[in-house]
């Protein structure tokens, strides 16, 4: 990268010839913006061989069928099967896309097997589910990061560790947990009817409780190390004046802790849902994706066979991520870039 | 501590019941509240370590308990006054199941591959990512704002929306514009090899890398830039000679951070190499999951495997906290 600049310095500068030299004065006579530009290509060449042209053919075979053999064009014709259900055979397993409609026009619509089958559905379940529960634990956790005891370093490293482990080994120990023959829990849990008592990580409500569970663990870390953030950001003095004025603890978080670390947590909250949406790996490892079809494991088990209707699930998932990502960079807009 | 609300007069009425007592003595007086708030804290203290740490001792309990014991199942220990309480304990001592983990399948070049790859993944991205924090961070021009929200932007998206091109393209399959149907040149063949997994993990784990050595690099002030050009070193050279050892917290940061992330991927691990062999250069990952495959009845192979797997990442964490504190932090919050 940056052999260009070994070759001169003062004990060289008699050398001056050659091609490194060369380049080398002429990168300094650069301007300011051509040196930017020139430093940023490989970063941009690396981006766009591997996010934005895949993105962009992704988008392109998404409007073609039979892709491996003989490549038929039918435009939008892979996403109106999947918003119409014709492309549900085309699924492993029971998979749909779309939660079935239940006919009886009966609250609450959809019965919960239908939902359970269908990759939209149950992705945005578990983003919702999991980025719940890890805002309301993960701001638990930073509150109590917030104090000053003794061993607190300690408690910090332990609340970190399920971040830092991998996916794979995430998804072990809540295999090995639940696991009908392994696992100590099952028997129990499932005496109180929560998840299935046999094949339980192959039952699909079971299995996404399950991995909603572990990712749970693993990624409320992450939430409460952003909020704890945004808590040590407050002007401690606001407290001393809240105490004056005779508020209690919990007049001092409603009307001062909350509020003030609200964006902070706005940010960690869209920074998770992001996340949570490409779902594959823990599912994979814990269960398996005729169980939990998340949208991300839905491309990785049709891709092989098919790959238009493959890329029209791909660009989807990126579709209503991208929904997720247009607020980070309105937000990161309006704290001016 | 305590509020300035006065300490009101302990009501004393006998009639009252003991909890009531209690209740309204911890709303009057604040040396009873702020030991509640004590009590409480404490509570919820451990109730997080427990949470957080429990799983990695039931992983500890599977390894060292003989296989044939796992699978009879009652994990049940008797406590004096409250009877037979669920909590497992190891059924005995086993060490032998962290030698017979790298018996069994290879695991040890698993290991291997994946710290090959997260260590050349770390250095390009620091290469990189020092080039683009540099600009970002240092010099001003036109679209600054833009291409910094390009970068933002891409790493957002799921690696799901990547993968069907990338596949192609890894497997030797001609390279064509989108759109366009023009043939460019066909890529060689990359899967089974370092680079169908390092240059994904480079390209999604980099934006964070730029964003805090943006952060850093901004803050080393001009003067001694301009002094080590004035000593006649190039302008790149002082990037790598000055600014980047000055930052040397930033690139740690970025560094731990990368090599945490590249070692614990699973979607592009798991998908680059084919048959999951460790030839293939199949990561951590594979290792793991071959267990589960193919010696689907050990259950006490796969803790032992997972605690050897995790050991490396838990050295990071206790050695390098800060680090990835700040780190996580400045990336999304961007201070």
């Amino acid at each position: 990268m940056s052999t260009g600049q070994r070759t001169d310095g003062p004990t060289r500068e008699s050398k001056r010839s050659g091609p490194l030299v060369a380049i080398t004065r002429w990168m300094e006579n650069l301007g300011e913006t051509g040196f930017a530009y020139l430093l940023l290509t490989p970063v941009f060449l690396l981006l766009g061989a591997i996010a934005l042209y895949p993105l962009l053919r992704t988008f392109e075979l998404s409007m073609f069928q039979n892709v491996l053999a003989d490549p038929e064009y039918v435009g939008f014709g892979n996403y109106v099967d999947l918003f119409t259900g014709e492309a549900d055979p085309r699924f492993p397993g029971t998979t749909t896309f779309l939660p079935e409609i239940s006919t009886s026009g009966q609250f609450p619509f959809v019965h919960v097997g239908g939902l359970m089958r269908s990759a939209l559905a149950v992705t945005l379940v578990f983003t919702v589910v999991s980025v719940f529960f890890e805002t309301i634990i993960g701001f638990g956790q930073a509150l109590v990061l917030d104090q000053d005891f003794r061993g607190r370093r300690w408690v910090r490293v332990a609340i970190i560790i399920p971040w830092a482990i991998p996916i794979v080994i995430q998804g072990m120990i809540f295999y090995l947990m639940f696991h009908p023959t392994a696992g100590f829990l099952t028997d129990y849990l499932a005496s109180w009817g929560l998840v299935a008592p046999k094949n339980t990580l192959n039952d699909p409500s079971s299995s996404l409780l399950i991995v909603t569970v572990a990712d749970i663990w693993k990624t409320t870390a992450f939430m409460a190390l952003l909020i704890l953030a945004g808590l040590q950001s407050i002007d401690r003095s606001l407290y001393d004046v809240a105490k004056v004025a005779g508020a209690n603890r919990w007049q001092q978080f409603k009307l001062i802790t909350f509020p003030l670390v609200l964006p902070s947590l706005g940010i960690a909250i869209l920074f998770r849902t992001i996340d949570a949406m490409r779902i594959y790996g823990l599912i994979d490892s814990v269960s398996s994706c005729t169980a939990v079809p998340s949208l991300s494991c839905m491309v990785v088990s049709t891709f092989n066979t098919n790959r238009g209707l493959a890329s029209a699930i791909a660009f989807v998932t990126a579709g209503i991520i991208g929904i997720a990502v247009l607020g980070v960079i309105y937000q990161q807009y309006r704290e001016g870039f | 501590m305590a509020t300035t609300s006065e300490s009101a007069s302990q009501s004393t009425d006998d009639d009252l019941g003991p909890l009531e007592r209690w209740t309204r003595g911890v709303v009057t007086d604040p040396d009873r509240r702020s030991r509640l708030y004590r009590a409480l804290f404490y509570v919820v203290t451990v109730f997080f370590l427990v949470t957080t740490l429990f799983p990695f001792y039931w992983l500890l309990v599977l390894a060292l308990t003989p296989n044939g014991l796992i699978t009879g199942g009652d994990w049940s220990v008797p406590v004096p006054v409250l009877g037979e309480v669920l909590f497992p304990t190891p059924r005995g001592f086993n060490v032998a199941a962290f030698v017979e983990v790298f018996q069994q399948v290879p695991f040890h070049l698993y290991v291997f591959n994946s710290f090959v790859l997260a260590t050349t993944t770390t250095i390009i991205v620091l290469v990189l990512a020092s080039l683009a924090g540099y600009v970002f961070g240092r010099l001003e021009f036109p679209g600054r704002g833009v291409l910094m929200l390009a970068v933002l932007a891409i790493s957002y998206f799921p690696p799901a929306a990547f993968l069907i091109p990338l596949f192609d393209a890894f497997l030797g399959n001609p390279i064509t514009v989108p759109f366009l149907g023009l043939e460019l040149f066909s890529p060689p063949r990359l899967v089974n090899t370092p680079a169908s997994m390092i240059m994904p993990f480079s390209a999604l784990f980099m934006p964070l890398s730029i964003f805090i050595l943006t952060t850093f690099y901004a803050q080393i002030p001009d003067g001694l830039e301009d002094a080590a050009r004035v000593e006649g070193t190039t302008r790149l050279g002082a990037l790598f000679r000055v600014i980047m050892p000055l930052s040397a917290p930033g690139v740690a940061t970025a560094a731990v951070l990368t090599f945490i992330s590249v070692y614990n991927e699973y979607f592009f691990s798991s998908i680059m190499s084919l048959q999951n062999e460790p030839q293939q250069w199949s990561p951590l990952v594979g290792g793991i999951l071959s267990y589960q495959t193919q010696y689907t009845t050990d259950y006490n192979l796969m803790a032992a495997a997972s605690i050897v797997g995790v050991l490396p990442m838990l050295i990071l964490v206790v050695v390098a906290q800060e680090k990835i504190v700040s780190g996580l932090t400045a990336g999304a919050l961007k201070e």
